[in-house]
């Protein structure tokens, strides 16, 4: 029992990361329709962007680093959309050249962070945390730093979709891209907001992957992908709030998962998730209707 | 004249629905639609816009599940039948956007049409071939006339991507043809095309309907229907208002409400 | 240098085997098979199992061990990628659309990965299988040196095979029934065609495919593992297809010249640059991605794009060819030309 409530625990740091991460995730996919296959890339670079300030440059607080990394990697999202994504989303519209595109993205990414870095792991330059106990888990500081990140993100996200005119564009377009052009609404802007957000957060995710994991290299996030993948669909595709229900859900089954079969496969467990899912309620927890 | 799904004692029904409800998020697009086809006649299904018609022809056809109700192809229940097994049973349709197979050429898109090619079977692509052959010759060579008589067989070669919209239209219904339908079902045929197109088209349909088709047409254009059909079924807010000859239902005072009040004034002004 | 020469010889062959495979299934039926290298994995781990003996005192872990001969292990090692190409498909295949398949498939494709790195007992696990018997090799008596060009004539003779054998299919009414599928699903089965069915027949005859292919990478080297096959190798398939020209018989033969052969293996030539290992590598793999945006930009139909390809008529005319059916004049094109608007 323990045990169980020790990997509870991990599992809500898991969810914290993964919760970030899907709804970066899920709010381009809503925007643009077409899933960013580099998305994993874009996790491991905002780390890496942290890791620099963190490690090398300037010597920044964690923290600090994990924040300015992260817009780093918001600012670079909105570059690659505008010379890249972009226009090919645009001249390619039925087609699935962009999911390639995406993909290639990824390669190209995911080297040049090799040539940079190399393969050699890396560690974030922050003190050793020491394993405090709440109730009955046990959480290092930053295990709950991270936890508490990920809150505020998403009331945070939560608020600007339903209060803020922007949220409200987003849904529009998210729900109906040319009826939302016809209603007056800037589409480019929101598509480039939309990039910023998703790289933003993706920074941070991925920062916080590898404060989490405790190192980092540039095939981090590339192979977190496919929970991240699972946790949006199991939770519905196009839906925010589903990419939140489905993080926390994978989070805590993949750790839970762990207290009884061989520790590394328990990030497997989210692929078998993902399969039941698919196929006992293929639209997912909370999907709108339309997307499946 | 009738209501519902009755026809008269000497007509057979190639087609029969009955109850037919579909709902779109809560919204009712089909409210109990019911209403047989008589074989060997052209039907024309009309009804004012939102009227649930293409839906109807979408769960007709198999495209679309229907939440309750039934659906009779003969003697045959298919209700909710996915659309190939439909199609293999002789109901072809057409859609109202013309969708041709954009990457194959003309006489490939016909091609694809006929039912159980002995050739899609990879045992016999191997170790059949002249079986194979020969019925792809027989296949070209009706392609072909049947290209002939639609205008079509010197864009035969062609990649249908490549065609006009007026040749698309009758691309479209070409293919169905190719295929020997029982029943076809042909959703707005002559939408968007130009007059002369439409006289052309009309005149094919008749042809099919001489061949032994069974046809239901959404149609518009009441002089079209006039012309060419022989039975109406109407549809309003989804479901069937009437059915019966177009002149026993101008007459129908629920469906001169509904739909026909325009055009009854301009009958009555000739 | 001449074996130099044979080994780029070789994945030349290889890899156009491999893109007849993914083009089976995504150029002829549009399935974006993002877990391609998978099924690739999945036939060279059992074309190797199964011509591996036992695994008891080879210091190795893994299951099977049949010692079986060449050709068999190979034919084996397909059957392998296609029995995995059935469970997939029969899960995932009805229930998505092309962009959701894609994240199940690569999904599967890194897990898939995962597992073969971690559980060592299937095969070997991150080090992978070794000392796989090179086939032929005791019969004629070939040693090291000679068993490279020796295995690359053999492979180009598999790949002419297997080619002859796509054209076939690519030609048939079953070929034309994956096209008819990948350009419209609905029209398709409004047609009468078994959407399911036509994909899983495409899955399958691709997944053989992949499966040889993968089959001769490790009879070539006599070993295999997991840094063979990350995810990214699918978009190298991808690579090859799209740049020679999805599609086009010459265009796969191009494109696995161009990706595979030169700009994947001929800069093994190339010195490392000191202080700075595997950059060259990395540049290489970056080097793909880009170039194939570019073409996909400025050239999407690839290098040597397919032609149009006749379905022959037969040299048959029709009955009536002065187009007096029974609708007489309005069928002329005349009445056509009026007012079509394109």
């Amino acid at each position: 029992m323990q045990l169980f409530w020790l990997s509870l625990g991990f599992g809500f740091v898991t969810a914290s990361v993964l919760a970030i991460a899907a709804v970066g995730l899920s709010l381009q996919f809503g925007i643009t329709n077409y899933v960013n296959f580099a998305y994993g890339d874009f996790m491991a670079l905002g780390g890496f962007f942290a890791y620099v300030l963190n490690n090398e440059v300037f010597h920044l607080n964690i923290w600090i680093a994990l924040v300015l990394g992260a817009l780093a990697m918001g600012a670079l999202a909105v570059i690659i959309n505008r010379l890249i994504l972009g226009p090919f989303a645009r001249r390619f519209r039925s087609g699935h050249y962009v999911l390639i595109v995406t993909f290639g993205l990824s390669l190209i990414l995911l080297n040049v962070e090799y040539s940079i870095w190399g393969a050699q792991v890396r560690f974030f330059n922050m003190p050793i945390a020491q394993a405090k106990s709440i109730g009955p888990m046990l959480l290092t500081k930053n295990q709950l730093i991270v936890m508490a990140i990920a809150v505020v993100l998403m009331i945070a996200v939560h608020t600007m979709l339903k209060v803020t005119r922007l949220g409200k564009c987003m849904r529009a377009m998210s729900d109906d891209t040319t009826l939302a052009m016809t209603s007056g609404i800037d589409t480019n802007r929101i598509t480039t907001i939309t990039w910023f957000l998703s790289g933003s957060l993706a920074g941070v995710a991925g920062t916080v992957l590898g404060i989490s994991e405790g190192n980092l290299t540039p095939a981090s996030g590339e192979l977190f992908l496919f929970v991240i993948f699972a946790a949006v669909i199991v939770g519905g595709v196009g839906s925010i709030y589903g990419a939140m229900a489905g993080a926390v859900l994978i989070g805590l089954a993949t750790e839970i998962s762990a207290a009884f079969i061989n520790p590394s496969y328990k990030l497997d467990i989210a692929f078998v998730i993902l399969i039941l899912a698919l196929l006992t309620r293929p639209s997912g927890l909370f999907s709108r209707p339309g997307t499946t | 004249m009738t209501v519902g799904g009755v026809l008269d004692r000497t007509e057979i029904a190639a087609l029969r629905c009955d109850g037919i409800t579909k709902a779109f998020q809560g919204v009712h697009a089909v409210n109990g639609a019911a209403f047989d086809v008589p074989e060997g006649q052209i039907t024309a299904l009309i009804g004012p816009n939102g009227a649930g018609k293409t839906t109807v022809v979408n769960i007709l056809s198999g495209a679309m599940r229907c939440d309750s109700g039934r659906e009779f192809l003969g003697e045959t229940e298919v209700t909710n039948w996915p659309s190939y097994r439909i199609a293999r049973l002789g109901l072809l349709r057409t859609f109202q956007l013309s969708r041709e197979l954009g990457g194959l050429t003309v006489l490939e898109n016909l091609l694809t049409a006929p039912a159980h090619q002995e050739g899609e079977s990879l045992a016999n692509v191997f170790f059949r071939p002249g079986r194979v052959r020969r019925q792809e010759r027989e296949h070209a060579e009706r392609a072909l006339d049947v290209l002939d008589i639609y205008g079509l067989y010197q864009h035969r070669d062609v990649r249908a991507r490549e065609l006009s919209g007026g040749q698309k239209k009758l691309l479209e219904i070409a293919r169905a043809v190719m295929a020997e339908p029982k029943i076809l079902l042909l959703d707005e045929p002559m939408a968007g095309v130009n007059p002369a197109l439409i006289e052309l088209i009309g005149a094919y349909i008749v042809d099919l309907r001489e061949s032994g088709v069974t046809v239901l047409m959404i149609e518009h254009n009441l002089n079209v229907v006039e012309q060419i059909c022989d039975y109406v079924v109407v549809l309003a807010e989804g479901r069937t208002l009437a059915t019966g000859r177009l002149n026993e239902l101008r007459q129908n005072t629920a469906v001169v409400k509904a739909y026909l009040g325009e055009v009854i004034d301009a009958g009555a002004a000739h | 240098m001449t074996y130099y020469v044979f080994t780029l010889v070789f994945f030349l062959f290889d890899y156009w085997i491999l893109a007849m495979g993914l083009n089976i299934q995504y150029g002829e039926t549009g399935i974006l098979n993002f877990a391609y290298i998978g099924f690739v994995a999945i036939g060279a781990y059992f074309t190797g199992v199964f011509s591996l003996h036992s695994a008891k005192g080879t210091g190795q872990f893994y299951i099977l061990g049949l010692g079986l001969p060449f050709p068999l292990n190979l034919l084996l090692g397909g059957i392998a990628a296609m029995s995995l190409a059935l469970l997939v498909a029969l899960i995932t295949l009805r229930r998505l659309r092309t962009d959701y398949l894609a994240i199940v498939l690569i999904s599967l494709s890194l897990v898939l990965y995962d597992f073969c790195n971690n559980y060592v007992g299937l095969f070997n696990g991150a080090d992978g299988l070794y000392n796989v018997p090179e086939p032929f090799a005791k019969p004629f008596g070939l040693n090291v040196n000679s068993f490279i060009p020796f295995f690359a004539c053999v492979a180009a003779v598999v790949s002419l095979l297997m080619w002859f054998a796509m054209s076939r299919v690519m030609r048939s009414p079953m070929g034309r029934t994956f096209r008819a599928v990948r350009d419209d699903e609905v029209v398709a089965a409004a047609l009468g065609k078994n959407v399911f069915g036509v994909k899983l027949k495409s899955m399958l005859i691709g997944s053989f495919y992949a499966g040889v292919g993968g089959g001769l990478l490790i009879q070539f080297g006599g070993s295999f593992n997991p840094t063979a096959w990350l995810p990214g190798e699918t978009f190298v398939v991808f690579a090859v297809l799209l740049v020679g020209g999805v599609g086009s018989n010459l265009g796969m033969f191009v494109g696995a010249l161009l990706v595979e052969t030169l700009l994947i293996h001929l800069p093994a030539f190339l010195p490392e640059i000191p202080g700075h290992p595997g950059l060259i590598e990395y540049f290489d793999s970056a080097l793909v991605g880009i170039v194939l945006m570019v073409m996909l930009w400025f050239r999407p139909q690839g290098v040597a794009p397919e032609r149009l390809r006749r379905t022959p008529s037969f040299g048959v005319v029709p009955q009536d060819s002065d187009n007096s059916g029974a609708i007489g004049s309005l069928s002329s094109p005349a009445a056509l030309e009026l007012g079509d608007a394109p």
